[in-house]
């Protein structure tokens, strides 16, 4: 019986701590209705490199909440690289680092107003474009 | 008397009825004003922070950063003129980014300073406005950091984004041994363009050629330096009418290779000196001095993985076109420097080298032109991702030229550096 109610408890917490790194790796990156952007694009967004989808000025915007796991997924560098390289880009090319929101609420809500505003959220939202 | 009472009854019950009436209607209307108050301040709230995502996303305000810092030196040169001992104020220098809509953007940089006689003084380090055409083309046009190399353009007063202390000192600010113009005032474009799994980036610009500052009186400079110039970059206009341009143009590997970039570069055009103005005694070989700056190299960098490899080399072709001294000189000046990260901490060390040709004028006028060898071994750490201590020793080795000695020395520097 003792082995059994052990073998529930170990079960259940690994299945806990599964679920739990599956919603903490879920990182969804949107762009307003209007923005046309790839996948493949994001990090060249989010690096400052890509600037213009066609004639529209691109908007990205950090989100607190998911942050960690957008620079570690879809990013791949740490959060001090990822600050180093927008105080170089400010400092050489006078582009701003993009504004952090929050969390999903505000970034969807600043992503569905502002023509060419990326951002990233833990689940797919409605009225944005979904970048896949 | 039943009638009376009968009478009384329906009319307090109307009447209660009436004032319940009276009150429901009452809560209903205060609700109501409650509901459209509080949609009013819903709508203002919004429009508030939609004004303030808008500012924040970079569209309007003017962003402003800055770099400074502050140190400690001690040296073994006995010239105590050009290396002073003990306590320093490095440099304040603010930057503002402000963009003007989607394409138009401009940086500020006032620079301010203590100048090695012991003054302040205040420098437009940049004063730039650019159009971005796409992600291939930006058009600056002003005062920029001239880009050539990686670090002239990658830190300049940035000390707090450079691993080490110290530039290498060929290409430090042009009153500080620096052996190039680090600012230019003309036009620049500069761009990205996709090519294979990496990226081509290039930069090309045209500006004043500068001009070389005869015998300018300085407390901090030995006498016989003080017969030779530094460079100044024509900010008010061009003294020989004739162009200087350059280009720097690199790849930018990714996969694999992330962090690697390979460049070249090259400056080219007329650098005159103002002797004849300003001192009238001087060796003939310095009058009217005239040289065809031709300058060739490259540069190398890889920043991945916790590394940091920097270095960069220039070859100089330069043609003397007055003076005694005519013909073609060849003269070179490289560095390199190796730092790997682990956490907070980053040692490294740095080898630079100039081999500079004294017959050649370009050199021979500038106070800054002697030959040296250095090697530099540091630590730096950073406190947070805003500041950074830094320890860092030198060896240095100057070659005679002209009445100046030989000369070697150890030094060793400390540096507190912040960014915001």
């Amino acid at each position: 019986m003792k082995v059994t109610i052990l073998r529930f408890i170990s079960a259940a917490t690994l299945a806990l701590l599964a679920s739990q790194s599956a919603v903490a790796g879920d990182v969804v990156v949107i762009a307003n209705a209007g923005t046309n952007l790839s996948a493949g694009e994001v990090r060249d967004v989010f690096l400052g490199e890509k600037q213009f989808a066609g004639s529209i000025k691109l908007v990205p915007v950090d989100n607190a909440a998911q942050q960690e796991s957008f620079l570690a997924k879809m990013m791949q560098m740490s959060s001090a690289k990822y600050s180093g390289n927008w105080t170089k880009k400010a400092f050489r090319d006078g582009l701003a680092a993009p504004a952090m929101k929050s969390g999903d609420a505000e970034v969807i809500e600043f992503v569905k107003r502002t023509k060419g505003a990326v951002g990233y959220v833990s689940s797919s939202p409605s009225g944005v474009n979904i970048i896949k | 008397m039943t009638n009376k009472r009968s009478v009384s009854a329906i009319l307090f019950g109307t009447g209660l009825f009436m004032t319940t009436s009276a009150f429901a209607e009452t809560d209903a209307e205060h609700m109501a004003r409650l509901e459209s108050k509080l949609d009013a301040m819903q709508t203002e709230l919004s429009q508030m922070t939609s004004g303030m995502a808008h500012h924040s996303a970079g569209s309007a305000g003017i962003p402003l950063h800055g770099f400074s810092d502050i140190g400690f030196a001690s040296n073994t040169d006995s010239d105590l003129a050009s290396n002073p001992k003990g306590f320093f104020v490095g440099s304040l220098s603010f930057y503002l980014a402000p963009t003007f809509g989607d394409r138009v953007k401009a940086l500020i940089e006032p620079n301010i300073e203590v100048t090695p006689a012991d003054d302040i003084a205040v420098d437009l380090e940049r004063a730039q406005f650019g159009y971005s055409f796409s992600d291939t083309v930006t058009l600056w046009g002003g005062r920029f950091h001239t880009p050539y190399g990686y670090w002239n353009t990658g830190f300049h007063h940035g000390g707090q984004m450079q691993t080490s202390v110290m530039r290498p000192r060929f290409l430090d600010f042009e009153d500080k041994g620096g052996i190039l113009p680090a600012h230019m005032v003309g036009v620049w474009g500069a761009g990205k363009i996709k090519a294979g799994t990496g990226k081509v980036a290039y930069d090309v610009y045209a500006g004043n050629g500068p001009t070389i500052a005869m015998g300018v009186p300085d407390p901090a400079i030995s006498a016989t330096a003080q017969t030779l110039g530094t460079l100044t970059i024509g900010q008010a206009g061009d003294n020989n009418h004739q162009a200087m341009t350059g280009f720097n143009m690199g790849y930018e590997f990714s996969g694999n290779f992330e962090g690697l970039k390979l460049s070249a570069h090259g400056l080219q055009g007329d650098v005159d000196d103002n002797s004849n103005a300003t001192i009238t005694s001087l060796p003939s070989k310095l009058a009217n001095n005239k040289t065809e700056l031709s300058m060739l190299g490259g540069s190398a960098v890889y920043l991945e993985n916790d590394w940091e490899i920097l270095s960069e080399y220039y070859g100089f072709n330069n043609t003397n076109k007055s003076g005694s001294n005519t013909g073609t000189h060849k003269s070179w000046a490289a560095y390199a420097q190796v730092g790997k990260s682990f956490d907070d901490w980053t040692p490294y060390l740095r080898f630079e080298k100039t081999v500079l040709d004294q017959n050649d004028n370009y050199f021979a006028s500038q106070a800054s032109g002697q030959s040296y060898a250095r090697q530099s071994l540091g630590v730096r750490y950073n406190l947070n991702p805003n500041s950074a201590l830094k320890f860092e020793l030198l060896d240095s080795k100057f070659e005679a030229r002209g009445t100046t000695a030989a000369k070697s020395f150890n030094s060793v520097v400390v540096q507190y550096a912040i960014g915001f």
